[in-house]
């Protein structure tokens, strides 16, 4: 029992910080995936990570307005469902360039033969 | 990098307004000899661009946080302030107790505080990308 309350709050810490800084990873793919409003992207960082990302529309904005500056991301404004425009969002050249790049380095040694062993690997 | 946002021409707009009054204010209170009334002016403008600097600044920082130590608005505000008390004495607008070498000398002596503010500004920039924070970028 308390060694399970430990794992929990371990595991919680643990998370926490490895989630920081995940949320840009999250953003590119679901604009790699094709241009999306902001709703849409919240719904598709929600539902590919299986809930274990959450985010708040009013911080992806912030973060949406970040990323158009430094010239990763830009908008096109379309017609929204009944409603005003919306701004749908894309990766430009550059963020494409950036997140393959970022996936090369990072994201790719986890599809490494050994490491994906030792991942499955039962204890 | 987009230095001149929305937010900052707005605060520079009200500050200009405020500057004439408070310019036009000090003249008249020192030239019909209200000299408490100068005090009042003072409390009042210095609490006016207090106000202005902290809403547009906070507003501008909320919709894209550049990572300026705030010298955008310290440069706009220098020059407005000086520029217009320049230009009210080549106007002749000002009062006989006011000294065009008061207004040199803030000039020089703001000047000095400026150039101090922009470099530190520049070491700033360096932890910067476009103007954003590298360490806030990608949190």
């Amino acid at each position: 029992m308390k060694n399970n309350n430990l794992l929990a709050e371990l595991l919680a810490t643990w998370e926490e910080t490895y989630k920081k800084g995940q949320l840009t990873l999250w953003i590119f793919l679901s604009l790699k995936d094709g241009r999306k409003y902001v709703d849409e992207i919240k719904t598709f960082v929600e539902e590919q990570s299986e809930n274990t990302m959450t985010c708040e529309s009013q911080s992806l904005y912030r973060t949406l307005r970040k990323f158009k500056h430094v010239g990763v991301v830009d908008f096109e404004t379309g017609s929204g469902n009944k409603g005003p425009d919306r701004k749908y969002y894309f990766l430009t050249e550059l963020g494409l360039d950036l997140l393959d790049t970022f996936i090369q380095r990072n994201i790719n040694l986890f599809f490494n033969k050994r490491i994906k062993n030792l991942i499955n690997k039962e204890d | 990098m987009k230095a001149f946002t929305a937010n900052l021409m707005y605060f520079a707009i009200s500050f200009f307004l405020g500057a004439i009054a408070f310019h036009y204010g000090l003249s008249y209170s020192l030239e019909s000899n209200y000299f408490d009334l100068v005090w009042i002016l003072a409390i009042f403008y210095f609490f006016f661009n207090f106000l202005i600097g902290w809403h547009f600044g906070k507003k501008d920082y909320e919709s894209i946080p550049l990572n300026d130590v705030g010298f955008r608005f310290h440069f706009v505000t220098y020059f407005l302030f000086n520029s217009i008390s320049m230009l009210w004495f080549s106007l002749g607008l000002n009062s006989q107790y006011e000294s065009l070498r008061v207004v040199y000398l803030i000039a020089i002596f703001w000047g000095i505080i400026l150039i101090i503010h922009f470099i530190l500004y520049l070491l700033e920039r360096r932890k910067s990308i476009n103007g954003l924070s590298k360490e806030d970028l990608f949190e």
